[in-house]
């Protein structure tokens, strides 16, 4: 385990550093010239070479990624350009709301996929059966989108059953019971896709499980019907670690949209403005700050399933 | 004896509703009942079943209808193209991967890790970011985004008759890297791959209309599903309708193209099993 774990360490470096690569070659390699737009057209070469020299843009491009590297390890991703705060000052509270979100969606995704999967999986030819088999499709072919924007016109606009963004109401306590009701449709919407596709590797993993030698096993010694679910899917529950990057990766990018319809300010919404103006430090600092956790959640999650499983581990 | 695809249920009526879908967008100038650019300002933001605009209108009198049919041109051109490009550049890496030596292999498996180490939609935001907004930056970003999925399969497959004694025979009776590469390997590893790429489309247009909301992709004034949505929300509290009709119309879409993958997939029996959920 302690060798697995170190291996996984170790590629988990040269990916980190790629990630910041990428992240660093979207705002070195974008077209325009900086110095330029700051300066005008017209600016005398002296003015442009100084302000060239205070940017650090006369120096070669691997010395330019070392020093962002170094000040992005520490903490600085740089001022935005449309608020001129620091990145990383902008980033923080946002992180907080996006892992209220994801939490949430997170919640419902297990809950969710879980049922829906075993659905499948104990009446696969019935009509119950293929009810949870549409359902999975849809689910997973769903658009986050397109989700929050039907949620939001029948459950918040037609039928006012819940409210249709923010995160408290605005004459509201800010309780728990406030935060809540706001929470619930955009951890619907973020959820689904995810959600589609736990239900499904979970159908195949419980199936498989049920129509194997241990599920046999179990009925042969007079467990009853529930017995032998339970044991089962507790033998196909590491399905569920295995594909757990996936999820996050879905939710991640779900935010984008979901918080942006839902005006959650959190990351995703970040994003959204970010982009809208045009702040390349803020949508440099969001994509790296998201990366760099998709890789660590990426890391626990293969952890802990080398820890349950241990054929995962060689 | 297998089969023909086509007189599978699971394949053909998806098949023919994915058709339709592309028809009624190649055939928009004959089917849109109005000019999709042109809005007169006293007919805003009309219900669906409104008089002579069956599904209303958007905030500035144009015909939904008619934008939503012509949208579909650049939709699944933004979905379809990337696709295409994904799997033609995944099968040459993934295959390269897998022939070409432990270091060659090793150098393409790690680069592919880190564009797997981003989320779809923010690597596309990343790519995108670079580009000037419009269908190719949307075309480029999801054909990024698209590859390394491609190329996982296309190395899976490649490794699992590496070692083949067929392999080995038609090397021994002189067959050229080229030959053995295009004769003995791709066969085996196309269809795998092509079925893999189905799963994709519903997906990258679902993607390429993401995109276009988030405005990196297809720009106003030309009708494009994400972008329509952008345009409409702010009317989504007066008038949810109309609102959310472009949404629908890429659900539909990705459903329908979700549903064909699923029923290729099937078709090949324990290869389809296999292989990687559609992501990312």
């Amino acid at each position: 385990m302690t060798g697995f774990l170190l291996r996984r360490l170790l590629l988990a470096v040269p990916t980190l550093l790629g990630v910041t690569v990428v992240v660093f070659a979207t705002v070195a390699l974008v077209p325009g010239d900086p110095v330029a737009a700051f300066l005008g057209p017209g600016a005398p070469p002296e003015a442009r070479a100084e302000l060239s020299a205070r940017l650090g843009l006369d120096r070669p491009l691997p010395l330019r990624y070392l020093s962002w590297l170094r000040h992005a390890l520490g903490g600085d991703l740089g001022t935005s350009i449309a608020d001129q705060r620091p990145v990383g000052g902008l980033l923080l509270p946002a992180i907080g709301q996006t892992l209220v979100l994801t939490a949430a969606a997170f919640l419902l995704v297990l809950v969710g996929g879980v049922l829906l999967g075993a659905v499948g999986a104990l009446r696969p030819p019935g009509p119950l059966g293929r009810l949870s088999g549409a359902a999975t499709t849809l689910a997973v072919s769903a658009p986050q989108y397109s989700v929050a924007l039907v949620l939001i016109a029948v459950v918040a606009v037609r039928l006012r059953w819940l409210p249709a963004g923010g995160t408290h109401d605005v004459f509201g306590d800010g309780g728990f019971a406030d935060l809540a009701r706001h929470l619930v449709l955009p951890a619907v919407a973020a959820a689904l896709v995810p959600l589609g596709l736990t239900a499904r590797v979970f159908r195949a993993a419980l199936g498989s499980v049920l129509a194997g030698d241990l599920a046999d096993g179990l009925r042969a010694r007079g467990l009853s019907r529930a017995a032998v679910l339970r044991h089962c899917a507790h033998n196909a529950s590491p399905a569920l670690l295995a594909i757990g990057g996936l999820q996050l990766a879905y939710l991640l990018e779900g935010v984008v949209f979901v918080e942006t319809l839902f005006a959650r300010p959190g990351l995703g919404r970040l994003l959204y403005d970010a982009l809208a103006a045009r702040d390349l430090p803020l949508v440099q600092g969001g994509v790296l700050v998201v990366a760099a956790a998709f890789v660590g959640v990426n890391l626990l999650v293969d952890t802990a399933h080398a820890a349950v499983d241990p054929r995962t581990r060689s | 004896m297998a089969r023909s695809p086509l007189r599978d249920p699971a394949v053909a009526v998806p098949a023919a509703l994915a058709l339709l879908i592309v028809l009624v967008a190649a055939a928009a100038p004959l089917l849109a009942p109005y000019d999709p650019a042109a809005g007169r300002l006293q007919d805003r933001l009309l219900d669906p079943g409104a008089p002579g605009h069956l599904l209303g209108t958007d905030g500035q009198g144009r015909d939904l209808l008619s934008r939503l049919i012509w949208a579909g041109r650049a939709s699944l051109t933004g979905g379809l193209i990337p696709v295409a490009a994904a799997t033609a550049a995944g099968t040459l890496i993934g295959t390269t991967a897998g022939l070409g030596g432990r270091v060659l292999e090793q150098a393409l498996l790690r680069t592919l890790d880190v564009l797997y180490a981003f989320p779809g939609v923010l690597l596309a935001i990343a790519v995108a970011t670079l580009l000037r907004p419009g269908l190719g930056a949307t075309v480029l970003a999801l054909s990024v985004v698209l590859t390394p999925a491609v190329a996982r399969v296309a190395f899976t497959e490649v490794r699992r008759i590496r070692t083949a004694e067929y392999l080995e025979a038609a090397r021994v009776s002189g067959a050229g890297p080229l030959a053995l590469v295009l004769r003995q390997v791709v066969p085996v590893v196309a269809p795998v791959v092509l079925v893999y790429a189905s799963s994709l489309v519903g997906l990258a247009v679902a993607y390429a209309a993401g995109l276009a909301f988030l405005g990196l992709g297809v720009a106003p004034p030309t009708p494009e599903w994400g972008a329509m949505l952008d345009e409409l929300r702010p009317a989504l509290f007066t008038h949810p309708w109309p609102a959310v009709l472009p949404g629908l119309a890429v659900l539909a879409v990705s459903v329908v193209f979700t549903t064909l993958g699923e029923g290729l997939r099937q078709r090949i029996g324990d290869r389809g099993a296999l292989l990687p959920e559609a992501v990312r």
